[in-house]
């Protein structure tokens, strides 16, 4: 069963340049579906869209079967979490626990279970000492974990990760997708917007975006080997990837290095 | 601006600490009322001596409202000063003769300089302002010779005196109440009880809920707008900007090249904050629950009884003398 369906979306900031130019896909229940595109490709804009941050001048929105619209935008928020890129600007609390607190206020949650629900989760991301410390005193990756925990504890169907990573240290980016993985083999469905390959290899398929289009959707192993797609789009071979290509057009065969590589590549 | 000490939350344990945000704002509130309504010098004393007995039995370091009181004591200084010369009501109870001749003129001018020298270097500057305050009129009175220019008189009255230790104490009260509930409620702790407080204004359309978030959002970005504001200094000064001195027309540079650069990041912040919380079901104005609860105990009811106890019995003492 598709959990969220796009249909025909078109969006337009100001001007005539669309952000995103008639996008249709869809994405299935506990999928782990890979948002690629080069900067301005319109990424950004659509998970906005698909939590009602933005309306669409064109097209329908469907989550979990429920049509997006002024009336319906708070139901899809409580089905759809996003955690953004800047881990400061979306840290709402003054202290980790306030701002774990803060989508369950929202969603008027009993106080008993919104105190259980933060503690669990505040452990489930390893963050349980620092409950009451203030964002300054955080790290940029503790901020993100707050922030992932936050919205695991609204229990949401799907998460979508706005570059989440970008702005995290190698141990920082490898610990969020860590929780990816956690947490797309607990059921929920995951949505990492990415401009980088490496990032995408670990999911089920991948969506590549150019200049608000789609220019492909399929299995991730297939994008992956792609070179024409992802020049199209401005993103790069993986390295081994890259010099598998190489020996193809080379007529270097090496069944056994070509498996090496492959298997290289796809573990990131 | 990091040592910016009025308004600062302290970590402590005491009666004080305990006590819900609800009930010292209000008693802060009545406590003041009651400390303007005081007429009687006694009642005044008394009041200061309880205000700092109870800095004591809290467990608040004197140092620390002192150091709040600083900055304030010049313009609490200057007050009494100002009553002292200008209000004339009442009895004279002090007159003291002043002759201003050349020697005299010249002895308080060489007295002036002498503390302009050397204020920068004392410890207590205040004192050591009053002694030279209190030198300039000895010099005048005692120095009577040396070409007379002409004759006059300080006087103190009744009235001033009296109004200008009125004022005083009663600033100084204020000032004590106000930096005891700072110093022992955490800026949330107060903004809760703040919104609790002034829930009634609810009745004229304010929605104290709402007001209550935006001051936690800024409790929230205070210290991160420092710090931006350290970074986009040093990146300026990397580029030539001199922080430290110049003109007037250097400052309005420094000033421009830091406030443009944290105007343009505070938009796009905010912007994204607000998607962020958008995207987390907040809605302006919707019922939330609450993860922070405050809960009355016996102490503040008893705190509550005594504040309103001190300003009943201020208001009879007024009435019936
Ligand atoms: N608030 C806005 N106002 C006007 N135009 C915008 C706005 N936000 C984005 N755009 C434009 O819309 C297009 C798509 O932007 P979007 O932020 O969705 O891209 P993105 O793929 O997320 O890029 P990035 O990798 O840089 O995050 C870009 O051309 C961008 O300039
Ligand atoms: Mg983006």
């Amino acid at each position: 069963m598709s959990v969220i369906e796009i249909e025909n979306v078109s969006f337009t900031y100001h001007g005539d340049k669309r952000a995103l130019d008639n996008v249709s896909l869809s994405i299935e229940k506990g999928e782990w579906v890979s948002i690629l595109g080069h900067n301005g490709s319109g990424k950004s804009t659509l998970s906005k869209l698909i939590v009602g941050l933005l309306k669409p001048q064109s097209g329908t929105i469907r989550v979990d079967g429920i049509t997006l619209s002024a009336s319906t935008v708070r139901d899809i928020r409580k089905r759809v979490g996003i955690v953004f890129q800047n881990p400061d600007n979306q840290f709402v609390g003054v202290t980790v626990r306030d701002d774990i607190a803060f989508g369950l206020e929202n969603l008027q949650i009993e106080r008993p279970e919104m105190i259980e629900r933060i503690e669990h989760y505040a452990k489930k991301v390893d963050m349980y000492p620092y409950l009451n410390k203030e964002p300054h005193a955080l790290s940029g990756g503790q901020k993100q974990r707050v922030a992932i925990a936050g919205i695991l504890a609204m229990k949401t169907d799907v998460i979508i990760f706005d570059e989440a990573t970008a702005m995290l240290d190698p141990e920082g980016r490898e610990r969020v997708m860590e929780f990816m993985r956690t947490l797309n083999r607990e059921g929920t469905t995951i949505i990492p917007i990415t401009h980088e390959m490496k990032e995408a290899v670990m999911s089920d398929r991948i969506v590549v975006l150019k200049d608000g289009k789609v220019l492909k959707a399929d299995k991730s192993e297939n994008i992956l080997k792609d070179k024409e797609t992802l020049e199209r789009s401005n993103l790069e071979l993986l390295l081994p990837l890259e010099i598998m290509h190489y020996m193809n057009e080379n007529g270097i065969d090496n069944p056994s290095l070509k498996e090496f590589l492959w298997q290289l590549s796809l573990n990131g | 601006m990091k040592n910016i000490v009025i308004g600062r939350y302290v970590p402590g344990n005491s009666f004080l600490y305990s006590m819900d945000p609800r009930t010292k704002l209000i008693a802060l509130i009545v406590l003041m009322v009651a400390a303007f309504l005081i007429q009687s010098f006694a009642h005044m004393l008394v009041a200061l001596l309880l205000v700092t007995s109870l800095l004591i039995f809290g467990k608040i370091s004197v140092k620390r409202v002192y150091l709040g009181l600083r900055p304030l004591m010049f313009l609490l200084f200057f007050t009494f000063i100002f009553q002292i010369l200008f209000n004339q009501e009442g009895d004279e109870i002090f007159v003291l003769p002043l002759h201003y001749t050349a020697l005299s003129i010249f002895a308080a001018v060489a007295v002036a300089v002498f503390w302009f020298a050397t204020k920068k270097r004392v410890r207590f500057k205040l004192l050591y302002f009053l002694i030279t305050v209190v030198a300039i009129f000895a010099v005048f009175h005692f120095i009577d010779f040396g070409f007379l220019f002409a004759r006059g008189t300080f006087r103190v009255f009744e009235e001033g005196l009296s109004t200008a230790f009125f004022i005083m104490v009663r600033l100084i009260i204020i000032i004590m109440l106000s930096t005891i509930l700072t110093i022992t409620t955490k800026p949330t702790d107060l903004n809760l009880g703040l919104e609790r407080v002034l829930k009634p204004l609810g009745i004229v359309r304010i929605n104290t809920e709402e007001i209550a978030m935006i001051i936690s959002i800024a409790l929230r970005y205070i210290p991160t707008l420092l710090d931006e504001a350290n970074k986009i200094m040093l990146a300026q000064a990397s580029r030539g900007v001199d922080f430290q001195e110049g003109k007037l027309k250097d400052k309005v540079v420094q000033i421009i090249s830091l406030l443009v650069p944290m105007f343009i990041i505070s938009f796009q912040r905010s912007d994204d904050l607000a998607n962020a919380m958008e995207a987390r079901s907040f809605v302006p104005g919707q019922p939330r629950t609450r993860l922070h609860v405050l809960t009355w105990k016996r102490l503040d009811t008893v705190a509550m009884v005594v504040s309103f106890l001190a300003l009943t019995f201020v208001i009879v003492s007024r009435v019936v003398l």
